[in-house]
Order: C-alpha cells, then structure tokens, then sequence
C-alpha cells in the first residue's frame, strides 16, 4: 500500500474527468471525476473538489467517456494474442489485437486469395505459411483440400487449422516433406478416391503429422510477441485483468521470467496465472504445491502466482463432458474424466493444504458432483476457511449443486458465452429444450448466494467482457430464441460478475474490481453508459480503451 | 530457439517403435514400468510417465536428471510429459540413437487406443495396445456409473490384455476375470508376469544377418522366461506378396508377439514391417528399404510347439 501521511505525500496526484463514472461500489456508486496517486484510486467526486482537496493536475483526455472499474476476465488463456501470428482465414470478420480488421472469408476463392497474399509476404521460401479460422461448417458438401490449397504454393508448407483447433488442412508440399502418403495409416487421415491422404488431418495425433509446422503453429503460441498482443486484445475491449488458466507451466523459470519481464509499466493488463496441474506435476502434487507456494512469493502487482487449474471433463458440444442422467440429447456416450472420480480429492488436498486457490473445469453435472464430493471430503480432512475454490464454466450446473457450492463455500464461473455461440446447437443437439434452457443458470446462482463471475474462455470464444454479460442478461441464440429467459440476470449483476465477481474468485478484491480508493487505477473507458443503453444492445458499447494503474491506453481502434 | 527441418534424418533414422500401456487405478501400471525399467531384457526402452513420483529408481542406477528426462545407467530413460505430447516425443526423438523403442503410460482414466494414434508421428510406429486389469475390482469398476463405460472401452480396444496380481487373486477370481474379458474384448489375454518382449514388443533389428534362407531359424530363452518361446529369422532376400498373406493368416495359436522387417516384391524400395501384438496384425511400410533389415521374430507362450514357429516364419521365404 503506498504511503499516504502527509509527509509521503509527495507523489503527483492526476484527477481525471469523465462523462460519468459508475465505481460499482455501493458505497459511493458515482462519480465524474476520479483523482489517482502511485497508480491507485484516491478519490472519486467532482474533479473541482479533487484538484483543490488533493492538489491535483486535471486531465481531461476521456472527459467525455464512461468510466467502469477495469472488466476482469476470469478465464482466458495465453492464446488469445499469439493465434494473431498467423493468417486469419475464418467466416466472419474479425479484429485484430493492433485493431486491424479482418474481413471474413465466405468462399473458397476468398480463402486461397487470403492465403496467397500471405504467401507472397513471406521472404523465406522455407517457412511454412500457418492459418487459422477456417469453418467449413458454412460450405456443407464441400470440403477444402489439399489441391486448392497447392493453387496457393506447390513449394512452401501451408498449414490450415480449423476454428475448433481440432482439425487441420495442409497442402502437397507439406505431405511430401513429412511423407504424408497413401501409406500414412493413421487415423483421421481421410483418403480420396486415390488412396492419397485428402490434406485434411483430424484431431492432434494426425496434426502432429505436419512435423514442424505442426509445433511452430502451437509453439508460437508461448512466444514474448503472443504475450504482448494478449495485453493489447484485452486491452482493445476493456480488460484491465485476464488469467492464463492453466496454458503456462508455471515450472518453468523461463515462462515465469517470461511473464513477470515483459508486465512492465507499458503493459496494459494484470494476469493471474494458474498452473496446469493436471499434466505438469512431474513430481507429484505434493512438490507441486510446494513449488506453487514459493513461486506466489514472486507475484508482482501485474503478475499473480499460486492458483491451480485441474480438469475433471471435457466439453458439451465435444459430446465429452460427463452428464447425469439422461445423458446426452443425442444419444451419444457419455464423456470422457480427465481425472478419475476416485482420485479427484487426493488430486486437490495438497493445493488445499497449501492454501493455493484451485479452479477446476467441470462442464458437465456429473463432473460437479465428483467435483462437490472431493472437496467436501478434503474440507472435512484439513478443514480451510474461505478457501474460494472455484467451479469453471458449470454449463449444467443444478440448483441442488449451487446449494451444496455455496454451502462448501465455493465460487461459480459461469461459460456465460456458450448461449450465444453455441445455444442453438445444445437445443437441437447436445442437451435438447429443457436442459438447454436451464444451462448457464446464473439466475440461479446468484439467487442462492453463489459467489458469481462469467467469462468467454477465450480464444475458445472471442475474448470480450461486454459480450458475455450481453450473453448473460438476453441469453439470445443466433436463431433468434431467449434460451431460457428465467436464467436471466440484469445489467447491474452482469456487469458486477465481470467485475467484483471476478475478483473475487481470483482473490484479488482488495485491489481491482471496483473504482474504490486505494485499489489499483484499473478502468475500462467507454464511449456510452452500459447503464443507458437498451440491453440487447450492451454488447455495442463502444471501447475507448483502459486505464491500468492510472495509465491511459487508448485502444488500437482509436489509431485504425 | 531455432527450429530445424527435421525430414531429412528422418529418413535415415529408424522409426522408434511405440507402445501403449493403459489400464485403469490399481492395474498394476506403475508395478510394470518400474520391472521393465529395472529389467529391459537388453533394450533401451524410453518411458514416457505423467508423475516421476512413483518411478522407483535406485539412486545407483541413475545416470544423471536434467529437463525432465531422467537417464538410466542400464540405457533406459524415463520423460515426463509436462508440456503435453508433440514436445515429449520431440524430446524423445533427440534420443533416437540412444534408445530402441519407447512405452507410454496412460493415465488410468485415458484411452490407450486413442493414445496410440500417437505413435504416427513423425519418428515412431505404432508398437501396440497393452492393457493391465486388476482381477480383484475391474468386474466391479465396469459397473460403475462414474468410470464403467472408460473401463470397458480400455480393454474393448486393447490388442493384449495383462491380468495383474496373479499373486493375490484366487484361481476363480482370474478364471472369472478372463470369462468376462472374453465377452467384452478380441484382445489376447495373458497372466502376469510377461516378459518384456511380448509387452513392448521384440526387436528385429537384432536378428544378426547370415546362414541361408533355407535356415530354421535361431531360438532363445531369456532367464526369467525360460518357457516362452523366442524365434527369429534372418530373411536374407525379397518377399512375395502373396506369402506375407498367407503368413498373416497362418499364425500358430500361443503367438503373441511377432515383428518382421521385409522387403517385399512388389514395393522393392520401401521397408515393409509384419507385425503381430496379441490379437492385432498389421502389414505396413514406413519408409524406404534399408539393407540390413530382413528379418522377423516371434515370440509365443509357454508349450507353443516349436516347429509350428519355425513352420510359419518360413512361410516367408
């Protein structure tokens, strides 16, 4: 905390002003100016009273703005920025993190055009062009290949992954340096009419055929360029604070060193970082946690250390999340465990022990179930207060098990995007009607006392905090129906789940999630009052940009 | 980090074979990879585990542990996959001179079948599914409502199914094990212990060139598996086409290992590789001819007739 006696007092306080400044604290819940000093709140009032109680300079750069506490994305990963690395060939239009728009491909033509542009912009004749985006899913009957893709280069490696990240496209000249042949038997490479593999590579084992190109389009991923555009894409939506759940082993010197060098004064967000338990515990989850618990100790005011993430199932629209009765609308098998049910509790005590946060993905109500009887047995052993253990995304959380969440103290993280991106096909598809209209009960949970956030999972969904709570308070699908219009919360709660919600869960109330002295100077800057407008325009709002620790960031959209 | 063009050694190295062992909690996994890392049976197996924690290595025995690979005096390694699976076999694949062949464990709730889709990758064969069940709870684990449907998928996809504490279990607790087993897998289902040849497959390469194709072959024991029987072949000359399909469907009761290196007629260029892991065969080519290879082996159970072995061996020539 700085020092704020008189006698410290010799920092330079800066009193801006804005339009309206809603602090989303009840205490004092508006503003229109707000005075900050060392990189935190001072005051929030009227910026004559500031400048002349505090002695502050005024600066009006977002006088006409909105200012909101700094949106808080309580699940995200490291992907996000880097997959801008690469040529961007999806369906719909999309902007980049430096605020470059990208119009959608919506025929073939326009995706081997975009790709041949971008091959023509790559000097080294030995570097693989790598894309992504693809959705062959708007082209039903037809399916990329190889030999359009070879229309683009016969010479240089092309890589094309698909929007689920799931599956690849690659051309010719990939095939024949790797020895992608007729005689390549593994599955998920189709074949044509030929006995040649189509190009097409389905699921990780067959992409990984792709040899380097494979590892480069994953591997860039981890580079210091895909943790910067992270920064700036936060930044470009009103994101003062993301997470990085569980992509970065946290093990590794080079990833923490990687993470803490580059949060410098220009970096525009605050990350906590959760490491990936579930694989990276080499030695065992008791040295594990013993490492997390050192490693917390250098946390810096960007950078959180000592939060776990483990994975008890997998996804609803994957059809392998683990549901109860009567299990997938379908009629497929039920999902996969990612952790065996019996190991769950033993998994957890040790971060437990540790008193290391542990959020753990549970999308199917099975999967909770597993998950509440873990840590109620764990609670019961080494008994833990405000322990704030987390349930992510919840997509098929019940009632009963908010009951039992808030109960044992536990906060939910609600995939309150899912409605819009995917409400149409677990209708139709994976949950049918009902269940469909119950997912993503934030209703619910807010109504019996659960500790609430809602995210995007981004790059799952695209990252953006106004959308989720949009998501949240219409629950529109793209067909046009209200999934569920008794789950629905209102713009208040919403805005409070990816705020204070999400601070929260990330133990970090005391420092972000509302605009409240002594907190870091985080705000999201907008062009109008999300309070104003009509709610199934919430979404709209236009992003100026950020403060971060009382630093403005305009975002790219303002230079474009 | 630069990154190299790796195809061009790929094409000179051998590609390491690759097998999964997968079962659920309390199979035995862990019991098994820490005898075959004690007792390779003379080859240098790399072990791929997710938890260092319960390999059990003698201090003695260790060479030396840097970047999550662990070395082994006797050869072996051991890796772990903290940064998932392309950069493990990677890693692996910076060993291939070092090391003959490469096992995976899989977590007791995966797939091994799916896991060994794996072993496509650029570098590694596919080297078989190997699953261990403990005969005292998997009957009880398939009625489960959290894991039954993992359990029976894990030996439903399995070429080889190990029953586990043979040591503890009563004759009618393993008997029961392997009726049920037979009502729920192809698989071949052995009782443990099994030597590591038929875990982790023979090693062809080791058939040492000479004598004549006319040659009934050469036999040997290992000295704890003096009953199993080993047979191996040295082809010295081209395939028909025809004979490796007869030979594929000639195969003698009580094998359950084999591994061919041919060079077969019709696609003289290329390296055709017979293999047999419990109830699976499979005739592949992965990569060009390599003079030198030429050879097969077999491995059987204990009682298998030898000139049954030899018999179909020689169908080769």
């Amino acid at each position: 905390m700085p020092d704020t006696s008189a006698a410290g007092n010799t920092s330079p306080t800066t009193v801006f002003s804005a339009r309206i400044i809603h602090t989303l604290d009840p205490a004092a819940p508006s503003g229109s100016a707000v005075a900050v000093r060392d990189g935190r709140f001072l005051a929030v009032g009227d910026a004559n009273d500031l400048v002349a109680t505090y002695d502050g300079t005024i600066d009006d750069t977002v006088a006409d703005k909105v200012l909101l506490p700094g949106f808080v994305e309580a699940h995200s990963h490291r992907d996000t920025g880097g997959i801008w690395q690469f040529t961007y060939v999806g369906y719909e239009p999309r902007v980049d993190p430096d605020g470059r728009l990208w119009p959608g491909c919506t025929t073939f033509d326009a995706v081997v055009e975009r790709l041949s542009e971008a091959d023509r912009m790559l000097a080294d004749p030995d570097e693989p062009l790598l894309a992504w985006g693809l959705d062959p899913i708007f082209w039903p009957g037809e399916r990329l290949d190889r030999r359009q893709l070879d229309t683009v280069s016969t010479t240089r490696r092309i890589f094309v992954t698909h929007s689920n990240m799931h599956l690849a496209t690659v051309n010719s000249a990939l095939m024949e340096v790797e020895g992608i042949t007729p005689d390549t038997v593994a599955e998920g490479v189709p074949k044509d009419g030929s006995g040649w593999p189509t190009g097409e590579l389905q699921e990780f084992p067959a992409m990984a055929l792709a040899g380097s190109a494979f590892r480069s389009f994953f591997g860039r991923q981890r580079s210091d360029e895909a943790v910067q555009m992270f920064g700036r894409a936060a930044r470009n939506v009103g994101i003062t604070t993301v997470t990085d759940l569980g992509t970065s082993n946290l093990l590794d010197e080079a990833i923490v060193r990687q993470w803490t060098s580059l949060a410098d004064e220009a970096f525009p967000i605050r990350a906590a970082m959760f490491h990936g338990a579930l694989m990276s515990a080499p030695d065992g989850d008791e040295a594990c946690a013993a490492a997390m618990v050192d490693l917390k100790q250098q946390s810096t005011e960007r950078i959180r250390f000592g939060n776990v993430k483990l994975l008890l199932d997998g996804s609803i629209q994957g059809g392998t999340a683990r549901l109860r009765w009567p299990g997938y609308f379908h009629g497929g098998p039920n999902g996969i465990w990612l952790i065996a049910p019996d190991q769950y509790a033993e998994r957890l005590a040790p971060y437990h022990r540790a008193g290391l946060q542990v959020h753990t993905h549970a999308n199917g109500d099975e999967a909770v179930d597993v998950l509440l009887d873990g840590l109620e047995q764990v609670q019961r052993a080494y008994p833990m207060p405000d322990h704030r253990h987390t349930v992510q995304h919840c997509q098929l959380t019940t009632p009963g098990q908010y009951r039992r969440m808030q109960a044992l103290g536990m906060c939910a993280n609600v995939f309150a995007n899912h409605t819009w991106f995917w409400g149409d096909q677990h209708r139709d598809i994976t949950v049918g009607p009902d269940r469909a209209a119950r997912m993503n009960a934030t209703r619910t949970a807010l109504d019996l006392g659960v500790p609430l956030s809602i995210h995007s999972d981004s790059p799952v969904s695209p990252l953006g905090s106004l959308h989720v709570a949009w998501a949240a308070v219409n629950r529109l699908t793209p067909s046009g129906r209200i999934l569920g219009p008794d789950e629905r919360i209102t713009v208040a709660e919403a805005l409070h789940a990816i705020t204070m919600g999400a601070a929260w869960q990330l133990r970090m109330e005391d420092d972000i999630g509302s605009i409240t002295p002594q907190k870091f100077a985080d705000c999201a800057v907008l062009e109008a009052d999300p309070f104003e407008v009509d709610p199934v325009e919430l979404r709209d709002v236009p992003v100026w940009g950020t403060m971060s620790g009382g630093v403005l960031h305009p975002g790219s959209q303002q230079s474009a | 980090m630069t990154r190299r063009r790796t195809t061009p050694t790929r094409r000179e190295q051998p590609r390491l074979p690759l097998t999964v062992i997968g079962g659920y909690l309390g199979a035995g996994k862990t019991t098994l990879l820490n005898r075959l890392l004690a007792e390779p049976d003379g080859q240098r197996i790399a072990v791929l585990v997710n938890d260092f924690g319960e390999i059990d290595i003698d201090g003695r025995l260790l060479d030396s542990a840097a970047d999550d690979v662990l070395r082994l005096a006797n050869g072996c390694i051991c890796c772990s996959m903290v940064d998932g699976f392309a950069d493990t076999l990677e890693t692996v694949r910076g060993f291939a001179d070092r090391i003959d062949r490469v096992v995976v464990e899989v977590s007791g709730v995966g797939q091994p079948h799916k896991v060994a889709q794996w072993g496509h990758s650029p570098g590694f064969s596919p080297d078989g599914i190997v699953v261990l069940v403990d005969p005292l709870s998997v009957r009880d684990r398939a009625t489960d409502r959290y894991v039954g449907e993992t359990v029976i998928a894990q030996v439903a996809h399995a070429d080889l199914v190990v029953v586990s504490r043979t040591d503890v279990a009563t004759s009618s607790e393993l008997e029961g094990t392997e009726t049920w087993l037979n009502g729920v897998t192809d698989a071949t289902v052995l009782r443990a212990p099994v030597p590591a040849g038929i875990l982790v497959g023979p090693d062809a390469r080791r058939v040492a060139p000479g004598g004549t194709p006319s040659d009934r072959g050469t036999e040997t024991g290992s000295a704890r598996y003096p009953e199993h029987v080993t047979i191996s072949r040295w082809l010295g000359g081209p395939v028909s086409r025809s004979s490796i399909d007869i030979w594929t469907r000639a195969r003698p009761a009580g094998v359950v290992r084999a591994k061919g290196l041919v060079r077969v007629d019709d696609r003289p260029d290329d390296r055709t590789v017979l293999q047999v892991c419990g109830s699976s065969t499979t005739v592949g080519v992965d990569g060009p001819w390599d003079n030198g290879d030429d050879a097969v082996v077999a491995i059987a159970l204990p009682g298998t007739p030898r000139a049954a072995l030899v018999k179909w061996l020689n169908l080769l020539g």
